[in-house]
C-alpha cells in the first residue's frame, strides 16, 4: 500500500510538472512570436512611410540593424537588400509574402530553414509606387529553443523529481503510518481513519467470536480431559487405521506403559484378544472381550464410531476386573460349598428316613435313626443360622444397634456357656483381664468371641488350656484367645478365614462346626473396624488376636 | 502424496507389530504344548504359523508397493528394507515353532524333558522374542540390545542341554530317539533365538542406519580360524 501510494503520488506530481512546463512554454512562445510579428509589422510600416517620403535614397548608407530589409519593385526585381547585394538576388515576385503584398497591400509568410532550427518571418508592405518593402527576421524555432533550454530544464526537472520523490515518500508514509499502527488486538479502540471503522468493527466482532469459540473449545477439552483422566477405566480412541488418537493415563497404567505413546494402538497392547477386539470394532461391530495380562484380568469394550454409515474409528474402554473376577470366583465357590454342606446332612436324613419308611427296622434302630436325623437336622439348622448371620454381616442390610459393651462381662457369659463342653475334654478356661467397655454391637461381638472360644476348645488337645485375655493399651483394646491345641499349618493360615475352608476336611464331621465360624469372626471384625491377627504353630497351639481401634465403633449406618 | 506414504508406513508398522505378536503367540503356544500337551495350544500355534505366512506375503507386497510407488529415501528406506528382512526372520520363527509342535508329542511320551534345561531355554527364547518385538514396537534400542544380549544365554543353555542329552544317551541308552528329538527341539529354540536376535539387529539398523553385521563380518573375516571351513555363523 505504501508503495502504491508513493507511486501514484509521485507519478501524479511528475505528470503535472511536465504538463505545466509544456503548457507554459507553448503559451509563452506563442506570445513572443506574436510580439515579434507585431514589431516586424510596425517596423515595416514605419520604414515604408519613410521610403515613400524619401524614396530609394533612403537606403543609401542604410545601416542594417537586427532585421533584414528588402525593397522590391513592382516587377519583383530586388532594388535593395540590407543583407545581400541586390543584383545577385533573383526575382522575388513569386515569393508568398510579396505576392500577397502586391495584391492586398500587405503580406506575410513564415519559412523554415532546412534543418528546422530556424525560421524566417517575413512581412511585406506595398508602397504607393507599386514596389514592395519587406522586413524579415530570423527566429529560432521551438525545437531550437527547447534544445537550448535543455540543460536548465533538466536541472529544474531533476530538482523537481527529487523534491517530488521526497514529498511523495513522506506523504505516503504519513498516510500509511496510522494503518500500520492499528492495534488489531482491540480494533475498536483505534482512531485512525473513519473509512476503516466498519472494517475494524467487523474485525472486533470476529475477534470476539473467535475468542468465545476458543474458550468454548478449551473448556470442552478441559472437561474431556478431566473426565477421561479421572476415570479408572482405560480409555482409547483410534482411527480406522488403528492409529492412536487419544488415551488417558488410566490406560497407560493398566497396560504398564510409560509415555509418550504415539502411532499405533498395537503399541499399547498386541495380545491376540486385544487385536481381535479392535478389528471387530473397526469392522463395525460392538466388541466385548476379556483379557488376562500379567496376572490381571481386563475387560475390553470396543465401540465403532460411525460417520455417515462408515466406520471412522473406535472407542475402546478397558476395565480392570481382577477384583471382580476374584469376588465372582469366591461367590461361585461359596455357592458350591453351601450346596455341598447343605446336601450332606440332607442326604443322611433322607437315607435314614428311607430306611424307616421301609418299616423293616427294629424299635431300637428307629430311636437310633431318629437321633441321627435329629443331629443332622440340628447341623442343618446351625448351618443355615450361620449362613444367615454371615449374609447379614455381608450385606449390612440389617441395622444393628450400637451400644456400650463390657467385654469382660460378655466373655464371662460365653465361657459359662462353653464350660460344659470344655470340662468334657478337661480343658481349662482362663479369663484374664478386667472390666473393659467398648462401643459395638453386642450380638456380633458375642458371636465373634463365641466362635473363637468354641474353636479354641474344639481344636484343643485333652487337658489343654484356653486363655481368654482382654488387654487395654493406648491404641485400643485387644482380645486374645490362646489355646494349646493342634494349631494350623502355615499353608492354611492365610485361608482359614475363608468361608467353608477346612484345614482337615476329613475331621470336620467329628469335630462339628460349619466352616463358617472364622468367617463370621472376620466379618464381625470388619464390621467393628477391628484387626485380626493369627499366630499358630502346628501341634503347639493357636493365638487369635482381635484388635479394636481406639474409637472402634460400629453403626448400622456404616 | 506424502500423506498416502505416511499412511502406508503406519500400516506397515501395524502389520509388523501384528506379525511380531503372532510370533510371540506361536512360540508361547508351542512351549505350552511341549510342557502341558494341551491340544488347544497346538492348534493355536499352527494357526498362528499360517497367519504368520499370510502376513509375510502381505507385508512383502506392501513393502514392494512402497518402494516402487513412493521411492522412499534415507530413514524411510531403512524402515522398509529392515521390514523386509525382519519378516523373513519372523516367518522362520513361526515355522520353527510349528516344527517344535510336530516333534513335541514324541518327546512328551517319554516324559524326559523335565530333567533338562530345555524349559529354561524355552522361557529364555519366549522372553527374547518378546523383547525383540517390543523393541520394534517401541523403537527402543535398549530393549533391542537386551534381546541381542540374551542370545548368549540361549546359546549357553543350548550347550548345557546338549551336554545333558549326550550324558543321558551314553549312560542309559534308553529313549535315544526321544532324546534326539529333544536335541532337535533345543536346536529349534536356539535358531529361534538367533532369528529374534536378527530382528533386534534390524531394529537397531532401522534406527541408526548401522547394521551389526557390517562391522561383524569384517571382524570375523580377520579373526576367522583357517581350519574352520564351515564359515561364520
Amino acid at each position: 500500500m505504501h508503495k502504491k501510494i508513493f507511486q501514484s503520488s509521485f507519478l501524479t506530481a511528475f505528470l503535472v510538472l511536465i504538463t505545466t512546463i509544456a503548457l507554459i512554454m507553448g503559451v509563452l512562445f506563442h506570445f513572443f512570436e506574436e510580439q515579434i510579428q507585431k514589431e516586424l509589422e510596425n517596423e515595416a510600416v514605419y520604414l515604408s512611410q519613410t521610403v515613400e517620403k524619401t524614396g530609394v535614397r533612403f537606403f543609401d548608407g542604410f545601416e542594417k540593424q537586427t532585421n533584414r530589409v528588402t525593397l522590391i519593385d513592382a516587377d519583383g526585381k530586388v532594388l535593395f537588400d540590407s543583407d545581400a547585394e541586390a543584383e545577385k538576388l533573383d526575382n522575388h515576385a513569386d515569393r508568398e509574402e510579396i505576392n500577397a503584398a502586391m495584391k492586398n497591400g500587405t503580406g506575410k509568410s513564415i519559412r523554415y530553414s532546412q534543418t528546422l532550427t530556424e525560421k524566417t518571418v517575413n512581412y511585406a508592405v506595398r508602397l504607393s509606387d507599386g514596389s514592395v518593402l519587406r522586413v524579415s527576421t530570423t527566429q529560432y524555432t521551438v525545437i531550437t529553443v527547447l534544445l537550448g533550454m535543455l540543460q536548465p530544464l533538466l536541472i529544474v526537472l531533476a530538482a523537481a523529481v527529487i523534491l517530488t520523490f521526497v514529498l511523495s515518500l513522506r506523504v505516503s508514509k504519513a498516510i500509511i503510518e496510522p494503518i500500520n499502527e492499528l492495534d488489531l488486538e482491540s480494533p475498536e479502540n483505534n482512531v485512525a481513519y473513519e473509512e476503516l471503522t466498519p472494517l475494524l468493527k467487523k474485525l472486533a466482532e470476529q475477534n470476539r467470536t473467535i475468542e468465545e469459540q476458543l474458550a468454548d473449545a478449551h473448556k470442552k477439552q478441559v472437561e474431556f480431559h478431566l473426565i477421561t483422566e479421572n476415570m479408572s477405566e482405560g480409555f482409547l480412541v483410534i482411527d480406522k487405521d488403528t492409529s492412536l488418537l487419544t488415551y488417558n493415563s488410566a490406560a497407560l497404567e493398566l497396560f504398564g506403559i510409560t509415555p509418550p505413546v504415539s502411532g499405533n494402538v498395537l503399541a499399547f497392547c498386541r495380545a491376540k484378544d486385544f487385536r481381535d477386539t479392535v478389528s471387530k470394532a473397526l469392522a463395525g461391530e460392538k466388541a466385548e472381550n476379556t483379557m488376562v495380562r500379567q496376572e490381571r484380568c481386563y475387560s475390553m469394550i470396543a465401540n465403532p464410531v460411525f460417520e455417515e454409515k462408515e466406520v471412522i474409528g473406535a472407542v475402546i474402554i478397558i476395565l480392570d476386573i481382577t477384583e471382580r473376577e476374584k469376588r465372582e470366583a469366591l461367590r461361585r465357590e461359596f455357592t458350591a460349598n453351601v450346596s455341598h454342606e447343605l446336601k450332606t446332612p440332607l442326604t443322611s436324613i433322607s437315607g435314614f428316613a428311607e430306611l424307616m419308611k421301609e418299616g423293616d427296622v427294629s424299635q431300637d434302630t428307629v430311636v437310633d435313626f431318629s437321633a441321627s436325623i435329629y443331629e443332622e437336622a440340628q447341623r442343618l439348622i446351625t448351618l443355615v443360622t450361620d449362613i444367615i448371620k454371615i449374609s447379614e454381616l455381608d450385606g449390612k442390610s440389617i441395622p444393628f444397634q450400637s451400644e456400650t459393651v463390657d467385654l469382660y462381662e460378655l466373655s464371662e457369659e460365653i465361657i459359662s456357656r462353653l464350660k460344659g463342653q470344655a470340662e468334657k475334654r478337661n480343658i481349662a478356661l482362663n479369663l484374664i483381664g478386667g472390666k473393659t467397655e467398648i462401643t459395638g454391637v453386642y450380638k456380633i461381638l458375642e458371636e465373634m468371641f463365641y466362635n473363637l472360644l468354641d474353636n479354641a476348645i474344639k481344636y484343643n488337645k485333652e487337658n489343654g488350656t484356653v486363655d481368654f485375655i482382654i488387654n487395654t493399651t493406648e491404641s485400643g483394646v485387644t482380645v486374645l484367645v490362646r489355646d494349646t491345641g493342634i494349631g494350623i499349618p502355615a499353608v492354611h493360615q492365610s485361608r482359614v478365614f475363608e468361608r467353608f475352608y477346612r484345614v482337615d476336611k476329613s475331621h470336620s464331621k467329628q469335630v462339628g462346626g460349619t466352616g463358617l465360624g472364622l468367617a463370621i469372626v472376620k466379618h464381625g471384625a470388619i464390621y467393628h473396624h477391628a484387626k485380626i491377627r493369627l499366630e499358630s504353630t502346628e501341634g503347639k497351639g493357636t493365638t487369635v488376636a482381635v484388635q479394636f481401634g481406639k474409637d472402634s465403633f460400629a453403626g448400622g449406618e456404616q | 502424496m506424502r500423506n498416502k506414504f505416511d499412511r502406508q508406513l503406519s500400516q506397515l508398522n501395524a502389520e509388523l507389530i501384528t506379525m511380531g505378536a503372532l510370533c510371540e503367540e506361536a512360540i508361547a503356544n508351542a512351549v505350552k504344548y511341549l510342557t502341558d500337551s494341551d491340544e488347544d495350544s497346538r492348534d493355536a500355534c499352527l494357526a498362528a504359523d499360517s497367519q504368520i505366512d499370510e502376513k509375510e506375503r502381505d507385508i512383502e507386497t506392501l513393502c514392494m508397493k512402497l518402494i516402487l510407488q513412493q521411492q522412499p529415501v534415507a530413514g524411510d528406506l531403512r524402515v522398509v528394507s529392515s521390514a523386509l528382512k525382519m519378516i523373513s526372520d519372523m516367518e522362520r520363527i513361526g515355522d520353527q515353532a510349528s516344527d517344535i509342535v510336530e516333534i513335541a508329542p514324541y518327546v512328551a511320551e517319554s516324559g524326559i524333558e523335565d530333567s533338562t534345561h530345555i524349559r529354561d531355554m524355552a522361557d529364555a527364547v519366549i522372553k527374547m522374542v518378546s523383547e525383540s518385538v517390543e523393541s520394534f514396537v517401541k523403537m527402543d534400542m535398549d530393549i533391542a540390545y537386551q534381546a541381542i544380549e540374551h542370545d548368549n544365554l540361549v546359546d549357553e543353555l543350548f550347550d548345557k542341554v546338549k551336554d545333558e542329552l549326550i550324558k543321558s544317551i551314553t549312560e542309559s541308552g534308553r529313549n535315544a530317539e526321544a532324546l534326539i528329538d529333544l536335541l532337535m527341539i533345543a536346536k529349534y529354540f536356539e535358531r529361534i533365538g538367533d532369528h529374534a536376535e536378527n530382528i533386534a539387529e534390524w531394529v537397531v539398523y532401522s534406527i541408526t542406519g548401522k547394521h551389526k553385521n557390517q562391522s561383524h563380518h569384517r571382524e570375523q573375516d580377520t579373526r576367522r580360524d583357517p581350519h574352520d571351513l564351515s564359515g561364520g555363523r
